[in-house]
């Protein structure tokens, strides 16, 4: 138990203070393929996986730990994982993002989270679970890339290797334009850690270091997986209504973790401070973490848990997951932000007409 | 001519949406200062700027999590 909650609050910190930090968001980042077409944070997610994936697999070939793909349950994880994407995008970051965005004091984040927790818990014991049960036993045998051609990991690990290194190159070798940035108040490591602007892709080793760090750490307390993000949330509010210490497990304080080291990181830099969000936005973030709770417990995985953790596990899960969120991400930005841009432009042409 | 935005309180990509928006309203060589409190944008406010091609002329922290950043249209 104490190793338990030393582990996973100092693996979930970490990840925490990288990710406020580093301002590694998902759901910005799919959205801006989108409205942007701007691609270097799903860049930066594949660096992350590539890490992962090499660190993982080299663990388990050495024995260390030990990982079965499973079934692939293709109708939860489409439909569930399109829902998810457009769940982020009406709360204002993914599940990890709203776990650190709360650590910032974003309130709109904490109903966000809190809605999320409820929703996935509904679907994993209560009232949805039949549900949930129903869609995700649609299955197909084989979740693990390599075993579906019968081949070898390493083979489409080198292959993402190679793609991965490719678009980077290609990205840091676009001509670089000087961003204006704040006037550095302090030096060395304090400049480092809590004002200096970090490279995305420099976060993404970080975090995926961080996402590899996590499997031992898991493993050690019985619990055979790297970062998830859903099931621990979920666990939190089982227990503290249920108050069955069986729903404690080393991902509930990996998630807990990622919000006190989001705090340090934000009181650090000074960018801490309790922010209300107005109605529409404390709306939209409850619906958002209800959509959450329901696609990312169908789908088996968040962003995290699919689009960083069993990508890079080589399954079907992950990468068809990932796909579907990014989707998601897409339809809900086109409603949200590109519809209504279309019709102010429009209007404003009109009126001009009428002049 | 300068212009205020004030963003406070609104979240990412928000802060954003509205500047490109603003800028649209005012003239070549005026300035638009917006005020916000959004993390992620003090990132993507300046980036945008730059590749825009527009001015920064003032950027600064006021207090805990809230800035200024003044944007001379080209």
């Amino acid at each position: 138990m104490i190793q338990m909650l030393i582990t996973g609050l100092i693996c979930g910190a970490l990840l925490g203070f990288v990710m406020q930090r580093g301002r590694f968001c998902l759901t910005g980042g799919f959205r801006d393929m989108f409205i942007a077409k701007d691609n270097r944070m799903f860049y930066a997610l594949l660096i992350a996986i590539c890490v992962q994936s090499i660190g993982v697999f080299t663990l388990i070939q050495l024995g260390i730990i030990d990982f079965t793909a499973g079934n692939f349950a293709w109708l939860g994880v489409i439909f569930g994982s399109f829902v998810f994407g457009i769940g982020i995008v009406l709360a204002g970051g993914c599940a990890t993002g709203t776990w650190y965005r709360a650590g910032e004091g974003l309130l709109g984040s904490w109903i966000a989270l809190f809605a999320y927790m409820v929703m996935a818990a509904v679907m994993k014991t209560g009232v949805l679970a039949p549900l949930n049960t129903e869609i995700s036993s649609i299955t197909l045998p084989e979740n693990s890339i390599a075993a579906t051609f019968g081949i070898s990991n390493w083979i489409f690990i080198i292959a993402l290797l190679l793609i991965t290194g490719g678009l980077v190159y290609r990205e840091l070798r676009k001509p670089k334009i000087a961003i204006p940035s704040l006037k550095p108040k302090r030096t060395g490591l304090s400049h480092l850690l809590f004002e200096k602007r970090w490279h995305p892709f420099v976060t993404a080793i970080l975090v995926g270091l961080i996402a590899l760090l996590a499997w031992p750490l898991s493993a050690a307390t019985g619990r055979m997986f790297g970062l998830g993000i859903t099931t621990p949330s979920a666990n939190i509010l089982q227990y503290l209504v249920i108050g069955d210490a069986a729903f404690i497990n080393w991902g509930v304080f990996l998630v807990l973790g990622i919000f006190i080291g989001s705090f340090i990181a934000a009181k650090g830099s000074k960018e801490f401070r309790f922010r209300m969000p107005d109605k529409k936005t404390g709306i939209n973030s409850f619906i958002g973490g209800l959509l959450m709770g329901f696609g990312a417990s169908l789908a088996g995985g968040c962003s995290i848990g699919n689009g960083l953790v069993m990508t890079s596990m080589m399954t079907w899960q992950g990468w068809i997951g990932l796909l579907f969120i990014i989707l998601g991400t897409w339809t809900a930005a086109y409603f949200v932000y590109v519809r209504p841009q279309k019709r102010r432009a429009s209007q404003s042409t009109t009126s001009q007409q009428a002049v | 001519m300068q212009k205020t935005l004030e963003v406070m309180g609104q979240v990412c990509p928000f802060p954003l949406v509205e500047a490109k928006s603003a800028i649209e309203s005012i003239q070549s060589g005026d300035e638009l200062i917006i005020q916000f409190d959004c993390t992620q944008a003090t990132e993507s406010l300046p980036r945008w700027a730059a590749e825009a091609g527009h001015q920064v002329t003032n950027y600064e922290q006021l207090g805990d999590a809230a800035w200024t950043i003044t944007i001379q249209k080209k």
